[in-house]
């Protein structure tokens, strides 16, 4: 009996059926999503002041690889329960952010018309409900800005800014950049730089990860 | 009993379902506005089966056979197999109209005969056109009971002690009972439910966007009562005082996504934006109203997976209903993996009002990429897969070394080493090259076959930085169709 090991109990993921260990694991950071910071990958973690994102912050992803970024910080979020909202970002490659390990099934994706006048009412109703809003390059004024962080900050949403941060001033600033690509049969893996900074970043920190690595994902 | 008259074409699901339900809705919804001219309210439990109720129309139009005869008329436009009948409870009535397909005249059973009619029914029908499971009926024609007739003369309580309450369910079909449901009811008054909106809203979609948390509303109440409704009255009115009513029926009870997409079927046939239309409304719908006509207690409880983090998806709901009601310009959709070969049909979108996001187990197979089957075809460009895809892809030049256009050979081979890139004024240096990659779809059909090749390229610009474009070619043209930023 001592060496009959149960697939379900030592964690070998089955198609569709949540094992212990994961099911224990995702109980663990949705607690912790609950209060804390929002988790990011762990390979990232150490970028970040408080090793995740911080709720009612501004993040901005910059660099030549903004969007891979994008999907490293927030694939941990979205499959322990964490919804994400694209405004107006209708380049994003969904099967490169499944690749990533974000979860589809807790993403919106939404095109704000291009009205500019209803663009900061958009965005305001996302954060209100969406733990994490991505926005790509916002156009509105400072005062709408500074409403949209104060929605943030009342209901502990994240707001990630692509390209241009207009009006927003992020937190965090991550900028990416590509040192080497794995190129032999096909592209496979890409070694770069992060750097964050920005104000609430006091010493400039940085990382050489690996954005995709060989597996997918993230990795030092 | 009420006298009912049905319309019914037995086809309509096969000749138009095979573009996915919304389209056969969509057809269907065409041939039920032009019924509505005989009958304002009418009933749509599924696809191809219109019920009303006889009386009003009868005696405006002087009679039964003379109103079958006008819808008989109707029908005849349309480019599927029909049949009405008239009978004394919707059941019977169905029954009719199936029996008058072939006969290519309305079925119309006087009430003297109605009994008889629905006695001499083969009990497959119950199956067929009552609703009741095929393997009931099955046992029951197993038992020798092979009418109607026979089923009755079981007795009600017999049938209730073998089928439970289905037995019930078929004790009223065959009774001729008009009642279709265990313990129904007209619902109390205050489950009725409407929105009033403050600007008149001319698509349907955004009506249906706009309508989410009322029908949320709608369904929770009625859940909360241990009941489900499973025919509603759904009303909506424009600025101009146009209106359409339709009743819609689903045997397994509505949730707030199925009612939403039957909202948008009827929206979509009434809203089109045709001038020569003399009933097109002339404005965009400012009220729209449910009424649940009948409920049923719940039989079937979905069970709820723990751990959905329900609370979450609930508050991204509400969310995302309140950035949808911002302006009829906003749109909010879902992802849905449809497995297209291209990069960008890959996952299509879809309105986030006629999911239900509550429910994990149709979110998770929404999104589902089928365990990589889909990506073992020959053509496909291995994983990683690009970040950012080009909504409309920009026209590219890719040069070899003596400047001379790169192309493909008819064996999907280049024809020469690709060096230089230019995209939108910007020129790259090519380090390495991948592929090409082939896609030829539906190269059996003329007339929408396509061919084309995809490039990965590794490229140096003129500060030295490093990209990975995807290149596709088609029809001679580069295009840039995706970047691995």
């Amino acid at each position: 009996m001592g060496h009959l090991l149960l697939p379900e109990l030592t964690g070998t993921h089955s198609s569709g059926i949540e094992t212990g260990a994961q099911f224990a694991q995702r109980v663990s950071a949705r607690a912790e999503a609950g209060f804390g910071p929002i988790p990011v990958a762990p390979a990232l973690a150490s970028l970040l002041p408080s090793s995740g994102l911080e709720r009612g912050g501004v993040y901005a992803c910059a660099g030549d690889a903004p969007m891979s970024l994008l999907f490293s910080l927030v694939a941990t979020a979205t499959s322990v329960g964490s919804w994400l909202a694209f405004v107006d970002v209708p380049r994003v490659g969904l099967m490169a952010a499944h690749e990533y390990g974000m979860a589809l099934q807790r993403v919106m994706c939404v095109n704000s018309g291009g009205h500019t006048q209803s663009y900061a009412q958009v965005v305001g109703a996302l954060v209100d409900g969406v733990d994490l809003v991505v926005v790509s390059s916002p156009s509105c004024s400072a005062a709408e800005a500074r409403r949209i962080v104060a929605r943030a900050k009342a209901s502990g949403s994240v707001l990630i800014i692509l390209g241009r941060a207009g009006q927003f001033s992020p937190d965090v600033v991550l900028s990416s950049s590509t040192t080497e690509w794995h190129f032999h049969t096909h592209a496979s893996s890409r070694t770069m730089s992060v750097q964050a900074h920005g104000r609430r970043v006091y010493n400039q920190r940085a990382l050489t990860v690996q954005l995709p690595a060989a597996d997918g994902a993230v990795s030092l | 009993m009420t006298r009912s008259i049905a319309v019914v074409f037995p086809q309509w699901q096969h000749q138009y379902g095979q573009l996915g339900e919304q389209h056969a809705f969509t057809m269907f919804e065409h041939v039920v506005r032009s019924l509505t001219t005989i009958s304002p309210l009418v009933e749509v439990e599924e696809v191809g089966t219109v019920v009303m109720a006889a009386r009003g129309p009868s005696r405006y139009f002087g009679g039964d056979v003379a109103v079958a005869r006008m819808l008989h008329d109707l029908c005849r436009v349309v480019d599927s197999p029909f049949g009405v009948g008239v009978a004394d409870s919707r059941f019977a009535a169905t029954a009719a109209a199936h029996l008058a397909v072939s006969r290519g005249v309305p079925c119309v059973v006087d009430a003297s005969i109605s009994e008889q009619f629905l006695h001499a029914l083969p009990v497959a029908s119950l199956a067929h056109v009552g609703g009741i499971s095929v393997d009931t009926v099955d046992l029951l024609g197993r038992l020798g009971l092979r009418t109607c007739e026979a089923v009755h003369g079981v007795g009600e309580s017999a049938l209730i002690d073998r089928f439970g309450t289905e037995g019930k369910h078929v004790w009223q079909l065959v009774s001729g009972a008009e009642v279709r449901h265990l313990a129904p009811g007209t619902p109390p008054s205050d489950f009725a439910r409407h929105i009033e909106f403050e600007s008149p809203l001319t698509s349907a979609d955004h009506v249906v966007a706009a309508t989410r948390l009322t029908i949320d509303a709608l369904v929770a109440a009625i859940a909360g009562q241990g009941q489900q409704c499973v025919r509603v009255l759904v009303m909506c009115e424009t600025d101009h005082a146009e209106s359409t009513s339709r009743i819609w029926g689903e045997p397994r009870g509505f949730g707030a996504a199925s009612l939403a997409q039957r909202l948008l079927y009827q929206l979509d046939g009434w809203l089109v934006t045709n001038e020569a239309d003399p009933d097109a409304p002339t404005s965009g719908v400012v009220r729209v109203e449910f009424t649940p006509l009948e409920t049923c207690e719940v039989l079937v409880v979905q069970p709820l997976l723990w751990g959905g983090n329900e609370e979450n998806t609930e508050r991204a709901a509400r969310a995302a209903a309140m950035a949808s009601a911002v302006g009829e310009h906003v749109q909010v959709t879902v992802p849905r993996w449809e497995g297209g070969r291209d990069v960008a049909t890959v996952y299509s979108q879809i309105p986030i009002a006629l999911v239900d996001l509550s429910d994990q187990y149709e979110s998770e197979r929404r999104v589902n990429t089928g365990k990589g089957v889909a990506r073992d075809w020959s053509g496909a460009v291995p994983r990683p897969s690009p970040a950012s895809i080009a909504v409309v892809p920009p026209e590219a030049t890719v040069l070899n070394k003596a400047g001379v256009p790169v192309g493909v050979t008819g064996r999907h081979e280049l024809d020469a080493e690709p060096a230089v890139v230019t995209v939108a004024g910007h020129t790259y240096e090519v380090m390495r090259t991948a592929g090409p990659w082939p896609v030829e779809e539906r190269w059996w059909d003329a007339r929408r076959k396509r061919r084309h090749v995809r490039l990965q390229l590794l490229v140096q610009n003129k500060r030295g930085a490093l990209r990975v474009f995807l290149m596709g070619l088609e029809n001679h043209q580069w295009r840039l169709l995706a970047r691995y930023d």
